[in-house]
């Protein structure tokens, strides 16, 4: 790896795809770093059965979403690069391995922030405020899920933005039980109405509308659901200035003598060897987590706090989505008309969060939103989904045949404030199969999430209860029923951006404030935690700081 | 009969532990103490651990393309016999419907408990003493073990472990057995095809081009309805302008 780049990018998912997609469109010669293994989206096992599958598919700790999921070489834990929690803390910390990351598997949930989300601060008092507005980030929005492709409503209902016209794909339509639950929400006031998802419902560019079939956590080789395997990456190759550089597992960032990135050094997995690679910019998009690692583990002139931390801000106010879940039976969706219900494999319909009003007038015991993913119908039985029967013989049949498709989930998605508890640092004393010492994290959630939890019990509780059905989940005390930090995998934070260099690590490009060719284009520079999920803000600050690195590198300042 | 036969060449290769093995280990067993003969003096039985799984699981990158169970099976012939017949008690053929045992039920819940994974291992503590423990009671109540033993035999066994509040006092562990083999019997059987026909799932199926169809006209009339009934009212959503 002799040859110097214009732009070292480390990570190929959503922040690392982007940037290398928007440099190399810009002309720049871009080398890839990826720590996993090189993924050709044909591998995606989409029609495959579960029944051909060891356990007929069924998450163990190999393979914990399926043994069909897209993920390779990650999970919750990884053998040989673990990570650690602090006395007292839990936290779950998903990685993949492979290039694409985890855009590979994701849900493809594609909420744009609004105009509240980019100043919290300003609103409750809590938390920061970003450096840039809804206002600054609309056209950004626009030129990225036209890019990506979206299906979804248009309302443009409070704080949830409208995109401009010929940006959205036709969501498809509502199932009968999605009708059904609308049919209740509609009574109470609780808008039920199309998701937006970053799936194709008709062909765009090389890639195909989706067909109705194979979940998307497994992958779309069609191209339907997006992820960086099949749009970003084969798009900058294309361009013939794209290097890919597959099992580099990046450490350190190298700090010339005048202050600027000169490059990175990462560890050759096949071979154990150290390199560097050299660029004249510097773009870590490795996630939250292995961002701040990488800055916390270089310590130029042996600097204790790591680099760009002048702050102090690099690993804090980490934060994640607030998740609870409840499940709930609905004895009128019995003995329906069966139909082909598996649609786009996800989200038609979400319960975007609709109580700004008394929360806006303080009669709410937090200050965030929340929304919930709901689902639910005539999907593939899975392995685990038979408890609760009783006797046994043929009557057995038709107990089974009444209650398929009469269940249904309710998932709450919800803004976490960054608090003091929550942080990353560098493990003391462990470090990974590469010597590189890990990750630390510390968890404790806030009276906020946990009364927002109660809030999505009570909104559940009045569904099901408008709707005839039962909640067949034990409706828990907040604290038990919150998910575990990391576990909802929308850790941010680590990097926040901001307008001071004194309380925040980048400024509203991702540009870190302590040195001038080091950008950071992945979730770690959130300075807030929307209930929206990040991946389409991610890749739209991702396309708005790449550009800006562009242009820097065209008039010669970089 | 496909799933049949694949099922049969599947087992061939297991180690030939045969209906006296098990019974020596339960021998074993009760010599120990830790067996009784009947269901009246069962509770407080402590229900033996079978030999732990040391085999390796499939990994974190295996062919998706050619699934694989990479662990050995590990039940007995008369295991697999147990199984079986408990299997079809909980799901016997119906009219065109194949039972359990039909669609190879037995080889999954030995690809099941011979897994290396922490909940398989768990349901490996219960489910393996439990099939020992029904051919003990079979062979209490019937002079053999429960694959050979008459129906009414077997259903007067299952009548002791099968409702949930009628469970016979002392029988509360083979209960907690009969209810994990009751939602992995009925998990293996809708997880395959011929699962997928009796409950109606149409299978992960690319059936259509163009947008997604949506529910039939005679799916939308019947939620109409339904929403009549109770006060409610069916309303498509409106998408914005697009």
């Amino acid at each position: 790896m002799a040859d110097d780049y214009d732009a070292v990018v480390v990570g190929s998912g959503a922040g690392g795809g982007m940037a290398a997609y928007v440099l190399t469109k810009a002309g720049a010669s871009v080398l890839m770093l990826e720590a996993g293994r090189d993924y050709d989206p044909s591998e995606a096992a989409m029609l495959n059965l579960s029944h051909d599958a060891p356990l007929r598919g069924q998450g163990t700790p190999d393979k914990e979403f399926g043994y069909y999921d897209a993920t390779i070489d990650g999970g919750w834990n990884i053998p040989d690069e673990p990570y650690t929690s602090a006395e007292g803390s839990k936290f779950m910390w998903w990685r993949s391995r492979m290039l694409g990351g985890r855009t590979n598997h994701w849900a493809r949930n594609s909420f744009r922030m609004g105009p509240y989300d980019f100043k919290p601060h300003t609103r409750d008092g809590h938390g920061v405020d970003w450096p840039v507005s809804y206002e600054d980030m609309a056209p950004w929005y626009d030129k990225t899920e036209k890019l990506v492709g979206v299906y979804g409503n248009n309302l443009g209902l409070e704080n949830h933005p409208k995109a401009s016209p010929g940006v959205l794909h036709t969501p498809p339509k509502f199932r009968v039980p999605e009708l059904f639950v609308k049919a209740g929400g509609d009574a109470l006031g609780i808008p039920v109405v199309p998701a937006r998802r970053a799936v194709l419902t008709k062909d765009m560019d090389n890639r195909k509308a989706c067909y109705w079939a194979s979940p998307c956590g497994r992958g779309c080789g069609i191209g339907a659901a997006f992820q960086t395997t099949t749009s970003l990456i084969p798009w900058a190759m294309a361009t013939g200035k794209l290097t890919i550089q597959t099992g580099a597992m990046v450490y350190e960032v190298i700090l010339g003598p005048t202050g600027k990135a000169t490059g990175v050094r990462y560890i050759d997995k096949a071979s154990g060897a150290h390199r560097e690679a050299k660029g004249r910019v510097v773009v870590l998009a490795a996630s939250t987590g292995e961002t701040a690692r990488m800055l916390l583990n270089s310590k130029p002139n042996g600097r204790p706090e790591g680099l760009a931390n002048s702050s102090g801000q690099v690993g804090r106010n980490l934060m994640d989505t607030v998740g609870s879940s409840l499940s709930a039976y609905f004895p009128q969706l019995e003995g329906r008309p069966i139909y082909n219900e598996d649609g786009a494999m996800g989200l038609h319909a979400y319960i975007p969060f609709w109580d700004y009003k008394n929360v806006a007038e303080g009669k709410t015991t937090f200050t965030r939103g929340y929304h919930m993913e709901i689902g639910g119908g005539f999907g593939e039985p899975g392995i685990g989904g038979f408890g609760g029967y009783d006797g046994y013989g043929s009557s057995l049949r038709g107990e089974v045949k009444k209650k398929y498709g009469a269940r249904f989930g309710f998932t709450q998605r919800g803004e976490m404030i960054p608090n003091a508890k929550c942080y990353m640092e560098i493990d003391p004393e462990k470090k990974d199969k590469y010597g590189i010492p890990v990750a630390r994290f510390n968890w404790e959630w806030s009276e906020h999430e946990l009364n927002q939890v109660t809030h999505f019990q009570n909104a559940v509780k009045s569904l099901v209860d408008k709707l005839g059905g039962t909640i067949t989940s034990d409706i828990r005390a907040p604290k038990d029923a919150i998910s575990t930090g990391g576990e909802i995998i929308h850790e941010v934070g680590t990097c926040r951006m901001g307008s001071d260099a004194k309380d925040s690590v980048a400024n509203s490009y991702g540009k870190t404030w302590d040195v001038d060719n080091l950008y950071l284009t992945d979730g770690s520079v959130f300075a807030s935690k929307a209930h929206k999920n990040p991946t389409i803000t991610i890749l739209t600050m991702a396309m708005r700081n790449s550009e800006q690195i562009a242009s820097r590198l065209k008039s010669g300042e970089l | 009969m496909a799933n049949l036969i694949n099922t049969t060449i599947r087992n061939a290769h297991l180690v030939s532990v045969d209906r006296r093995t098990t019974l020596r280990w339960l021998a074993a067993a009760t010599a120990a103490g830790q067996l009784a003969a009947c269901g009246e003096k069962f509770s407080g039985l402590a229900w033996p651990e079978p030999p732990p799984i040391t085999a390796k699981g499939y990994g974190k990158d295996p062919n998706l393309a050619a699934p694989k169970v990479p662990w050995p099976l590990t039940l007995t012939k008369q295991e697999l016999a147990t199984t079986a017949a408990l299997a079809d008690l909980i799901l016997p053929a119906d009219g065109e419907a194949p039972s359990a045992s039909q669609v190879g039920v037995q080889a999954f819940v030995d690809e099941w408990v011979s897994a290396p994974y922490p909940d398989q291992q768990a349901q490996r503590k219960l489910i393996i003493p439990g099939l020992a423990w029904l051919d003990t009671e079979a062979n209490t109540r019937g002079k053999t073990t429960f694959d050979k033993a008459a129906p009414e035999i077997q259903k007067s066994i299952a009548d002791d472990i099968a409702f949930k509040d009628k469970v016979k006092p002392g029988l509360e562990k083979p209960a907690e057995f009969f209810t994990r083999m009751r939602s992995l019997t009925l998990g293996a059987y809708y997880t395959t095809p011929e699962g997928w026909t009796q409950i109606g799932y149409p299978g992960n199926n690319p059936f259509t081009t163009g947008p997604y169809p949506g529910p039939t006209p005679e799916a939308i009339d019947h939620i109409r309805g339904v929403l009549d009934t109770m006060g409610l009212k069916l309303v498509f959503p409106d998408n914005g302008k697009l």
